[in-house]
């Protein structure tokens, strides 16, 4: 079975269970969201699958081999890459450079997208313009997000974790977002969505995952999962309907 | 080699040849007083060099002075077994191993754990020479090989050639395959492992460079004389030297250190003449912290903003020549 799979994973901060025995499968080929509110797990579940933060108990695999407890450079070279909410990228390095480290380092021999051989062709793939050595310290928030999924891009992935990617952005800049999104899926990238705005998952996804307080809470398709009495009430507390 | 290479190549190599000639021309004009000095901007050249290497991934070492004095050292003890070239060559070994042993446990220490790591690692080196005379020669000190048959110009020519490989050795990790993966590390170790980048295993490189050519600084300073005691080499003085060397001249480059050398120096010299005594030290400092608030990205970081500018403020122009024509 390829795509990612989660099978009884656990992290713990102390006393508080961040990510509470979850299992679940995001199928290879899809574009999946992950929905919850706030401190339910989400950035955790990145920070875990990533390698940045290791279960205590459980298997993650990604296409059917185990990543459990690998180094996060090691799990970017298997195949998995992600970006960050809050990209703090050197501000002396340029566009180009950033971009460039993966293509070096995250050694692997899955495809660039289509049409694209270096750092400056992934840089315009992903909208922007990295002509005149524009430095990471000149970037706007909008900018910088598209640099993070033209970084994560760059390690070529078979799955792509994307943290909250469009959180933020101007309406025009989130449907260029979700356009890329859309393009990088259709290049065989298989996709997880971490998102806030239910609009976005519901044209974008196929699959959602609902998390709250570290658990599994809901799996499905969008409309019915948002829909969900039990996501309803987690989202806004008992008694208050959408 | 494409055209594009061979260009670079061909200004690396002017590069090289400017920040030698006028060690040389020293050398050649072989004035006594000049040369002495030359030899210390050298040395200390050399050591800031080493120094920024280890800094540009975010480690800031106070114990390159261990480096310095096991160069030393270890050049100093091997040549009588191994010959000069064979000697030089195992005591720089030494100091990339040892750097490669203490890498691996102070290198997963943040920031300024690391940084009292190598400091208490310089105080403990030293007095490990202390307590093994037999080895070390103890307090007493050791007696290397004096370089060149104890001439000083042909010392200074010997360390300029040091200087360079230095130079290059620090250009190295300036290019495209290290540099955007070190400042990586240093801005946010999370991304470039994230990117892909082996991190632990990258310090620990930049750090057995880094103790190697700092190892290398102190071969050439203990053959200077034929003698060499462990408080010329294991002191605070090496320990800090390389830090205000380099923030001085501006960090992150290969200019900065060898610029940052010369202006130390001469600030020294410029603060001796007018206040004299030991109260030139005083001033000295007082000019350093200045430097340091006044212009944090150093004397070469400071340059280059200044012509960034100036071709920014060109920039219109060359816009409106082009609408003209």
């Amino acid at each position: 079975m390829s795509g990612l799979r989660i099978e009884g994973c656990t992290v713990a901060f102390g006393g508080l269970r961040a990510i509470d025995n979850v299992t679940l499968a995001i199928p290879e080929g899809t574009i999946t969201a992950l929905i919850g509110p706030n401190g339910s797990g989400k950035s955790t579940f990145v920070n875990m699958v990533s390698g940045q933060i290791p279960p205590a108990a459980g298997r993650i695999l990604l296409g059917g081999g185990a990543i459990t407890g690998l180094r996060p450079d090691r799990i970017v070279h298997r195949g998995l890459a992600r970006t960050y909410q809050v990209p703090k990228v050197p501000k002396e390095l340029t566009i180009e450079e950033v971009i460039s480290v993966p293509l070096r380092y995250a050694r692997s021999d899955r495809p660039l997208p289509p049409g694209v051989r270096s750092a400056a062709d992934l840089a315009r793939y992903c909208g922007l313009r990295p002509a005149g050595g524009t430095r990471c310290g000149q970037l706007s928030v909008s900018d910088l997000r598209r640099l993070e999924i033209a970084r994560a891009l760059a390690c070529r992935p078979d799955v792509l974790l994307l943290d909250e990617s469009m959180a933020g952005l101007s309406l025009e800049d989130t449907e260029q977002v979700i356009a890329l999104v859309r393009e990088i899926h259709a290049a065989g990238v298989t996709v997880l969505v971490i998102e806030h705005v239910m609009r976005i998952i519901a044209t974008l996804c196929r699959h959602a995952i609902v998390l709250n307080q570290g658990r599994l809470l809901a799996e499905g398709e969008p409309q019915r999962v948002l829909t969900d009495p039990d996501v309803r009430e987690a989202y806004l507390g008992k008694g208050f309907t959408l | 080699m494409n055209a594009a290479g061979m260009n670079i190549l061909v200004l690396r190599l002017g590069f090289y040849v400017a920040v030698a000639a006028p060690f040389v021309a020293v050398a050649l004009a072989e004035h006594a007083f000049l040369v002495q000095v030359a030899i210390g901007i050298a040395v200390s050249a050399i050591l800031a060099l080493a120094w920024d290497i280890l800094s540009r991934t975010g480690q800031v070492s106070l114990g390159h002075a261990a480096f310095f004095g096991m160069g030393g050292y270890g050049s100093a003890l091997l040549t009588p077994v191994l010959g000069p070239v064979l000697g030089w060559i195992a005591g720089l070994l030494l100091c990339g191993a040892v750097a490669v042993l203490l890498g691996a446990v102070t290198l997963r220490l943040r920031r300024l754990y690391f940084t009292i790591a190598t400091l208490s690692f310089s105080l403990s080196i030293q007095v490990f020479i202390l307590v093994t005379p037999d080895l070390t020669g103890g307090s007493t000190g050791i007696m290397p090989p004096v370089l060149a048959g104890g001439s000083p110009p042909h010392q200074l020519l010997f360390i300029t050639g040091c200087l360079v490989a230095a130079a290059a050795v620090s250009d190295v990790f300036l290019g495209s395959r290290f540099r955007p993966a070190f400042f990586m590390i240093r801005n946010n170790p999370h991304l470039a492992a994230a990117s892909g980048v082996p991190v632990t295993r990258l310090k620990i490189l930049a750090f057995a460079v880094s103790g190697m050519v700092a190892g290398l600084a102190g071969a050439c300073y203990a053959g200077l004389y034929g003698y060499v005691i462990p408080d010329d080499v294991f002191t605070t003085n090496w320990n800090v030297l390389p830090l205000a060397v380099t923030i001085l001249g501006g960090m992150d480059t290969t200019l900065g250190p060898v610029v940052g050398a010369v202006a130390l120096r001469l600030l020294e010299e410029v603060a001796r003449h007018f206040v004299g005594g030991v109260g030139y030290q005083v001033v000295y400092g007082a000019v350093i912290i200045l430097f340091i608030v006044g212009m944090p990205a150093g004397l070469v970081g400071f340059a280059r903003g200044l012509l960034r500018r100036r071709k920014a403020t060109e920039r219109p122009d060359g816009a409106k020549a082009r609408l003209a024509s």
